[in-house]
C-alpha cells in the first residue's frame, strides 16, 4: 500500500478504501512460491519368488527400526453366511492361539520384553500378518512371524474367548447413534445381505469351529496368495536373502478365484431408525457409487473435491458455515479398488431440523444441475488442492511401500499415482457436470435418519413413505443355555443349536402335561387372568408393583400395573404394542420389547403344554442337573417364538426352572425363573411363585393370588386409546 | 486431554479407542536412556533451533535432512477451557473456530465497512441478550423485536464476507491435514504443507493472531451446538465423560466442560471472544514449532519476519482455584439404553510432581499390550470384560488431574465386578512389588515409542511445541529418560499405595437401563 495514495487530497475516501481492499485481497498472492525442487521417492524394490509369493523392499535407514506386513488374499467377503464373523475370529486367534510350539500368552511375553509385535488381523478381502520391531531383535521376531505364518495352532481357549469378546461386541453394536447410522446406512447401499457389510451374529459367531480356523488358513495360506512388504533399517541384498531363504521352498497352493458378490441397494425412499435418547438426527442419503477404474474416477475426485471435501467445497459452505446446520457434513461420489463404493451425502444436525438439512441436501444436488452448476473457478481450486496436496501421497517411505502393494494386490499399473496426476490435470469442467449428472441422484437415493423422530421439525413422512428399519439384535438361538455358576463357560450364548424331539424329551413332557392337568383340561384354556406382586429387587425401578394380566391364546396380552409412580398398562397384540396411563397411550413399545412382551406368553407353561403334540415344537432332553436339592432332567424346548430350557422333577413331572435368554433394553439377559407353591386352579395345577434371576443374580419375585380361566376378556381392552400420542 | 476439534475425527469403533478420544489422554512420551547415536539428544541439538522473539514467541525449527520436500507445523497457545470465564464455557474453543474466520485481509469484501457492520452485530446482540435474560419485567416484544434486529444486523455484515476464504487458500495450496483443537490446558493448529509454502505458511499463521476478525461468529455458534450434540448429548460415552468429570472436580475449572454447556454457547458474544483472545493470544503464551526438509537458517528468518509482529501483552494472571482434596468417594450412575460401562478415577499431582514419571510407568504397566495387568487380568482370565485400561493425564495435565481405570464388562457381568477385579490388580500393586521382566517392558516400551516418534514431521512439530511450552525447554522430551529409567519398583507400590485409596476415588456408571417386565 503506497502511502501516496492515503495522503493524495484529490482521492476520495470510498477509493482509498475500495483500492485497500482490492489490494489486501491479493496479499497472500505475492508471497513467492518457489519451485518445488525435483522430488523422486524411492521406489521399493520387487522380488516375485518362484512359488509367487511377491516381495517389497524399502530400506528407510532414519530410526532403527523393521516393519513388515503380509497380505494374504482371502477376507470375510467370502466367509459362508451361516458363519459371518470366521474371518474377523480367525484373524485374532491366529496370534493369540499361539504356534505350534509357543503358545499366545508365551509369545506374549517374549514379545513385549524386546517391545516388538506380531499381530494377525482380517479385513474384508484379505487377512494380515505384520511384524514391528528394534532392527537388533529382528532374527528373534522374524521366527516368530514365520512360525505363526507357517504352524498357527489356533488353541480352542483363545477361540473361545474371541468368540466371548465377539459377542460383546454384537451386544454393544447399537450404543452409539452415530455408529448405528454409518453402518445402517451401508446395508442400504450394498443390500443387508451384502458380504462387505453383513453383520456376525450370535448364532454364526456361535458356529464356527476351530477346525473352521485350521480350514481357512490351510485354504488360503500359500505363497502365490502373499504379497509380503518390508520396510526399515536393513540391507536389502542381505534381507531379500533372508526372506529367500525363509520362504522361496514353500511350494505354491491353489489359486484364489475373485469372488461374484451381489449388491442389491436399498429401493429410493426414506428409512427410519428411532432413537429417543439423541437429540441430533444422523441424515445418511446412499447409493452405490463405483470402481477405480471406471474412466470417470479422475473427474470423479475432482467433483468429491469440489462438493464434499474440504470448507471451500459447497457442502460445508452452504450447510454448516452459511446456515450453521451442521458440524460434520460432507459427500462424494465413492470409489474402491475392486468393488464398487458407496456414494453419500451425510450430515448431523439437531433433532428439530432433520427435515430441513435433508432438504438443504437436496438442494444442493439440485442446484448442481440447474441454476448453480460447477464453475472453472470451482474446478480450478479442487484441482490445486489435489495436485498442490499430491506430495502427500509419497512424502514417506512407509507410504510409498503401501501404494505399490495395493496396486500390486488390486492388480493397477505401478505407476498408478504418475496415472492419476496426469488424469487429475486433464479434468475439465465439463467432465464433472458429466460425472455429477451421471452419479448424483435425487431420486435414486435412500436416505437413512437416526434420530428422535418425535423432535423432528415435520414428520419425516411429510416427505414421502418411510420405511422402519429393525436394528433389533437377533437373541441367541438354542437361549437355553446358563447352566448355573458351576460351569461358567457355558454361559456363552449360541451355546446351543436348534435339537430334534427325542423320546426322552417327549416323555418328559408327558409328565409335564399331566403335571399341569392333562391334555384336555389345557386345551381347553383360550384365556386366563391372574392378579400378581412383583418384587423388584434390581434394576431401574426397584419396589412393588401389583399387577393383572389378561391373556388371550396365542397373542393378545393387557398388563395393568400399580406401582409408587403411578398406574399404567401394557397392551402387546400383533396389530399394537403401546404402553397407556389415564387413557392415554405414552409410549409405543420398540420393536425388541414388543417381542419380548409376545415372548413371555409363549414361555407361558400352559402355552408350551398345549403345543406338546405340535410338530413345530422340539422337545429334546438332554442330560440332567441339580435345581436346588432336586434331581431333574433338562428338556430343551424349542418352537415358533420359543426357545428355552426346561428342568423338570422326574417324579412329579412338575417343571421346577427354566432358563431361557430374554431381551433387556439393550441386549439379551440370561434370565432363569423358579417355579413353587403349586396350587389347584379348576382342574390345573399351576405354581404360585415365580423366583427370577437375571445373569446370575436375583432379579425379582413373582406371587400370584388368584388365576381366572376363561375369563370373559372384551377385545376393546387391546386396543388403543383414540388419542394421539404424547410427542 | 479431553479435545474438541475444528473438523470432526472418525468415530473408532472400538471402545477403548473411544474413551480414550474422548479422554484423549496427553500421555508424555516416555524414553529411555539408550537411544541409539542418530536419535539422542545430542544429534538432536544439531537439527533443532530455539528462539524466543522480541515479542516473547517461542519459535522451534527442527530439520530433517533429505527426507521430503514437506514440513509440518504445530502452534501450542498455552491457554485452554480453564481459562474460560464463568458463564462463558466454552469460549476458548470458540476462537479455536474463529481462527479459521480470516483477517482484515482474508474473508473481506470491504473490511472498513464490515468492520462497522460487525460492531453493529454485537451492540444489538449485547442490548437483545440484556433484554432476553431479565429475571424479571422482560418484554417479551422487545424481546423479539431485538432479536429480529440482530439477525438483520447478522445479514448486513454477511454481505462483505468471502466466507471460508482463509481455509480455501491453505486448501487450495495443498494443505495436509488441517485441524485445530482445544483442551483444557492449550488450544493447538497445525496442519502440513510442501516446502515451498513455508512463507505462505508463515504469513497465514501469524496473520491470524495478528488481526483475527470474528465474523459469521453466531452461525459458527450453532456449529460448535451441532458439536456439542454430537460429541456429549447424543452419546452415551459422551455423556458418561461429562458427568464423570464435573463429579471429580469440585473447584478446579478442570470439572467444566471444554465443548461448553449449551446455555453458555447460547449466550455468549463475539465481543467476549474477542476479549479472550486479547487476554491470552499473546506472543509469550504461544510456541510454534516446524519440522521438515528445508534450509533451518531460512526457516527461522520467514519465522521472525511474520511472527514478530504480533504485538505483545503482559501475561495474564492464570491462577486458579486447586483442587482440594476429595476425602470421599463419589459416584455417578448414568442409565442409559446401552451396554454397561464401569470407569474410575484417582486425584494426583499436575505433571511437575516428582513422580510423574511412576504415574506414566504404571499407565504403560497396567494397559500396554498383551501384557499388561488389566488385560491379563480381566480379559484373558476372568474373562469379565471385553477392554480393561488404565491411565493418567486426564482431562488435561497442566494441573492436578485423574488416573483413571476403565473396562466394558462382558455381557452377563456387571460393572460391580469389574470394579471389584480392578481394585484386586490395585491390591496387588500396593501389596507386591511388580517383576524385574514388568519393570523392563516398561522401560523398554518407552525407548521404543519415543523413537517411533521421531520420524514424523508431525509427531516432531508437535512434540517440541508441547515440552518446550510445558517445562520451557524442548530437550524435556528427551530427559524424561532419567525420569522413567529411575522408576523403582518401590516407587510403584509407593505411590499405587497413596493414590489409590477409595477416599481419593471417583466412579462413573453406565447401567444398562433394563426393559424390567413383569415376569
Amino acid at each position: 500500500m503506497s502511502k501516496f495514495f492515503l495522503r493524495a487530497p484529490w482521492c476520495p475516501l470510498w477509493l482509498v478504501l475500495l483500492f485497500v481492499a482490492v489490494t489486501n485481497a491479493q496479499e497472500w498472492k505475492k508471497i513467492p512460491i518457489p519451485t518445488l525442487p525435483a522430488f523422486h521417492p524411492q521406489e521399493p524394490k520387487r522380488v516375485e519368488l518362484p512359488n509367487g509369493m511377491v516381495i517389497f523392499l524399502q530400506e528407510d535407514h532414519e530410526l532403527p527400526f523393521i516393519d513388515m506386513t503380509a497380505r494374504i488374499r482371502g477376507g470375510s467377503r467370502v466367509e459362508p453366511a451361516t458363519k459371518t464373523g470366521l474371518v474377523s475370529l480367525y484373524g485374532e486367534v491366529w496370534r493369540t492361539g499361539g504356534t505350534k510350539s509357543q503358545t499366545g500368552d508365551q509369545l506374549d511375553d517374549y514379545l513385549e520384553i524386546r517391545a516388538a509385535k506380531v499381530e494377525t488381523g482380517a479385513n474384508a478381502d484379505s487377512t494380515t500378518i505384520g511384524l514391528s520391531s528394534l532392527k537388533e531383535d529382528f532374527n528373534d521376531v522374524f521366527k516368530v512371524f514365520t512360525d505363526l505364518l507357517r504352524d498357527p495352532e489356533f488353541r480352542a481357549d483363545k477361540l473361545e474367548l474371541a468368540k466371548r469378546e465377539a459377542a460383546d461386541s454384537i451386544s454393544r453394536r447399537n450404543d452409539e447413534a452415530s455408529q448405528v447410522a454409518a453402518r445402517e446406512a451401508a446395508k442400504l447401499a450394498y443390500g443387508k445381505d451384502n458380504p462387505y457389510v453383513r453383520e456376525p451374529e450370535y448364532a454364526t459367531v456361535d458356529a464356527v469351529t476351530r477346525q473352521d480356523l485350521v480350514d481357512w488358513h490351510n485354504k488360503y495360506v500359500y505363497p502365490n496368495n502373499i504379497i509380503l512388504g518390508v520396510a526399515g533399517d536393513f540391507d536389502p541384498a542381505q534381507m531379500e536373502a533372508k526372506l529367500r531363504a525363509a520362504f522361496a521352498s514353500w511350494a505354491k497352493g491353489p489359486a484364489v478365484k475373485p469372488p461374484d458378490i451381489q449388491f442389491t441397494p436399498a429401493k429410493p425412499g426414506y428409512y427410519l431408525i428411532k432413537r429417543e435418547d439423541v437429540n441430533q438426527s444422523w441424515i445418511r442419503m446412499v447409493t452405490l457409487g463405483t470402481t477405480r477404474r471406471n474412466p470417470d474416477y479422475y473427474a470423479i475426485e475432482v467433483f468429491n473435491e469440489a462438493f464434499g471435501g474440504g470448507f471451500s467445497a459447497r457442502l460445508i459452505q452452504n450447510i454448516r458455515t452459511a446456515q450453521g446446520l451442521a458440524y460434520a457434513v460432507g459427500g462424494g461420489i465413492s470409489t474402491r479398488f475392486d468393488h464398487p463404493g458407496i456414494t453419500q451425502l451425510a450430515m448431523a444436525t439437531k433433532s428439530e431440523s432433520t427435515v430441513k438439512a435433508i432438504n438443504s441436501l437436496f438442494e444442493q444436488i439440485d442446484l448442481l444441475k440447474t441454476s448453480k452448476p460447477v464453475t472453472d473457478e470451482e474446478i480450478k481450486r479442487a484441482k490445486d488442492t489435489i495436485l498442490n496436496n499430491f506430495v502427500f501421497n509419497f512424502d514417506t517411505p512407509g507410504k510409498v511401500l503401501q501404494e505399490r502393494m495395493a496396486y500390486e494386490y488390486y492388480g493397477y499399473p505401478p505407476d498408478f499415482l504418475e496415472q492419476y496426476r496426469a488424469g487429475i490435470e486433464k479434468v475439465t469442467t465439463a467432465d464433472v457436470a458429466r460425472v455429477a449428472n451421471k452419479y448424483l441422484h435425487k431420486d435414486q437415493l435412500a436416505v437413512l435418519v437416526t434420530g428422535n423422530a418425535a423432535d423432528f421439525d415435520k414428520p419425516l413422512s411429510s416427505l414421502g413413505s418411510v420405511q422402519n428399519v429393525d436394528i433389533t439384535i437377533p437373541p441367541p438361538p438354542g437361549s437355553a443355555t446358563q447352566q448355573g455358576s458351576e460351569k461358567p463357560t457355558s454361559n456363552d450364548p449360541a451355546a446351543q443349536g436348534k435339537k430334534e424331539s427325542n423320546p426322552e424329551g417327549k416323555a418328559l413332557v408327558s409328565k409335564v402335561v399331566q403335571a399341569l392337568g392333562g391334555a384336555e383340561k389345557l386345551n381347553s384354556v383360550k384365556s386366563v387372568k391372574s392378579k400378581f406382586t412383583v418384587d423388584q429387587k434390581t434394576g431401574q425401578m426397584p419396589g412393588q408393583i401389583q399387577a393383572e394380566s389378561s391373556i388371550v391364546y396365542p397373542d393378545h396380552m393387557k398388563l395393568d400395573m400399580t406401582m409408587a409412580q403411578g398406574s399404567f398398562s401394557i397392551v402387546v397384540t400383533p396389530a399394537a404394542a403401546f404402553v397407556e396411563s389415564g387413557g392415554q397411550v405414552i409410549q409405543e413399545l420398540p420393536p425388541s420389547r414388543r417381542d419380548e412382551s409376545m415372548a413371555q406368553i409363549h414361555r407361558d407353561l400352559i402355552y408350551i403344554a398345549q403345543h406338546a403334540s405340535d410338530p413345530a415344537f422340539t422337545f429334546a432332553a438332554s442330560g440332567s442337573e441339580k435345581s436346588g436339592d432336586t434331581d431333574t432332567a433338562i428338556v430343551d424346548v424349542s418352537g415358533p417364538g420359543v426357545d428355552l430350557r426346561w428342568f423338570v422333577d422326574p417324579q412329579s413331572g412338575k417343571v421346577v426352572r427354566e432358563t431361557y435368554q430374554a431381551m433387556g433394553r439393550s441386549g439379551p439377559e440370561n434370565t432363569e425363573t423358579a417355579f413353587s407353591d403349586w396350587r389347584p386352579v379348576n382342574g390345573l395345577n399351576l405354581p404360585f411363585h415365580r423366583a427370577n434371576k437375571q445373569n446370575g443374580q436375583d432379579a425379582s419375585t413373582t406371587q400370584f393370588t388368584s388365576f381366572e380361566l376363561n375369563p370373559q376378556v372384551d377385545p376393546k381392552i387391546f386396543e388403543k386409546p383414540a388419542s394421539a400420542p404424547q410427542q | 486431554m479431553s479435545r474438541v476439534a475444528l473438523l470432526s475425527q472418525p468415530i473408532p469403533r472400538n471402545y477403548s479407542a473411544l474413551i480414550r478420544q474422548a479422554l484423549a489422554v496427553a500421555v508424555l512420551t516416555m524414553v529411555l536412556a539408550v537411544l541409539s547415536a542418530a536419535q539422542d539428544l545430542a544429534a538432536f541439538e544439531k537439527r533443532v533451533t530455539v528462539k524466543k522473539l522480541p515479542n516473547g514467541l517461542t519459535a522451534i525449527v527442527c530439520v530433517r535432512p533429505k527426507t521430503a520436500p514437506v514440513f509440518s507445523f504445530y502452534t501450542n497457545v498455552d491457554a485452554g477451557s480453564v481459562q474460560d470465564p464463568m458463564g462463558k464455557t466454552g469460549l476458548a474453543h470458540m476462537f479455536e473456530h474463529m481462527a479459521f474466520k480470516g483477517t482484515d485481509t482474508i474473508g473481506t469484501k470491504d473490511y472498513a465497512a464490515e468492520k462497522v457492520a460487525l460492531q453493529k452485530v454485537e451492540d444489538v446482540y449485547a442490548q437483545y441478550i440484556h433484554e432476553r435474560d431479565k429475571p424479571v419485567d422482560r418484554d417479551e416484544a422487545k424481546t423479539k423485536q431485538l432479536e429480529q434486529q440482530w439477525q438483520d444486523a447478522i445479514k448486513e455484515a454477511q454481505q462483505y464476507v468471502v466466507p471460508n476464504q482463509f481455509s480455501e487458500i491453505i486448501e487450495s495450496n495443498g494443505g495436509e491435514n488441517v485441524n485445530a483443537s482445544t483442551s483444557e490446558d492449550h488450544t493447538e493448529y497445525h496442519y502440513s504443507f510442501a516446502v515451498n509454502r513455508l512463507e505462505l505458511w508463515a504469513y497465514l499463521e501469524s496473520s491470524r493472531f495478528i488481526h483475527p476478525v470474528f465474523r459469521e461468529f453466531y452461525k459458527e455458534r450453532d456449529v460448535v451446538k451441532e458439536e456439542r450434540r454430537m460429541r456429549t448429548d447424543s452419546s452415551p460415552i459422551g455423556r458418561l465423560i461429562e458427568q464423570f468429570i464435573e463429579t471429580s472436580f469440585s473447584a478446579h475449572p478442570y470439572h467444566r466442560p471444554t465443548i461448553g454447556y449449551m446455555s453458555d454457547l447460547n449466550t455468549f458474544s463475539a465481543t467476549d471472544a474477542q476479549e479472550f483472545f486479547n487476554r491470552y493470544y499473546i506472543p509469550s503464551n504461544m510456541v510454534v514449532a516446524v519440522a521438515g526438509d528445508f534450509d533451518p537458517n531460512q526457516a527461522m528468518g520467514i519465522i521472525e519476519k511474520y511472527f514478530s509482529q504480533i504485538p505483545s501483552h503482559p501475561k495474564p494472571d492464570e491462577r486458579t482455584t486447586t483442587e482440594p482434596p476429595q476425602n470421599s468417594e463419589r459416584t455417578v450412575v448414568l442409565h442409559e439404553r446401552s451396554q454397561p460401562i464401569y470407569l474410575e478415577g484417582y486425584h494426583r499431582p499436575d505433571y511437575r510432581d516428582k513422580d510423574d514419571a511412576v504415574y506414566d510407568a504404571l499407565a504403560d504397566l497396567l494397559s500396554e499390550g498383551r501384557t499388561s495387568r488389566l488385560y491379563r487380568s480381566l480379559v484373558r482370565d476372568k474373562k469379565i470384560a471385553s477392554e480393561a485400561e488404565g491411565g493418567t493425564g486426564f482431562p488435561g495435565v497442566k494441573y492436578p488431574h485423574i488416573f483413571y481405570f476403565f473396562a466394558a464388562p462382558m455381557p452377563g457381568h456387571t460393572p460391580e465386578e469389574v470394579a471389584t477385579a480392578i481394585h484386586a490388580e490395585i491390591d496387588r500393586l500396593k501389596k507386591e512389588h511388580i517383576t524385574d521382566d514388568e519393570l523392563k517392558m516398561v522401560k523398554t516400551r518407552a525407548k521404543a515409542n519415543l523413537l517411533r516418534s521421531l520420524d514424523d514431521n508431525e509427531g516432531l512439530a508437535t512434540n517440541l511445541a508441547l515440552y518446550q511450552t510445558l517445562y520451557g525447554d524442548w530437550r524435556e522430551l528427551f530427559r524424561t529418560v532419567d525420569r522413567i529409567n529411575a522408576v523403582s519398583k518401590a516407587d510403584i507400590r509407593r505411590v499405587a499405595g497413596q493414590v489409590f485409596v477409595p477416599t481419593n476415588r471417583t466412579v462413573g456408571i453406565i447401567e444398562s437401563a433394563n426393559a424390567g417386565g413383569a415376569q
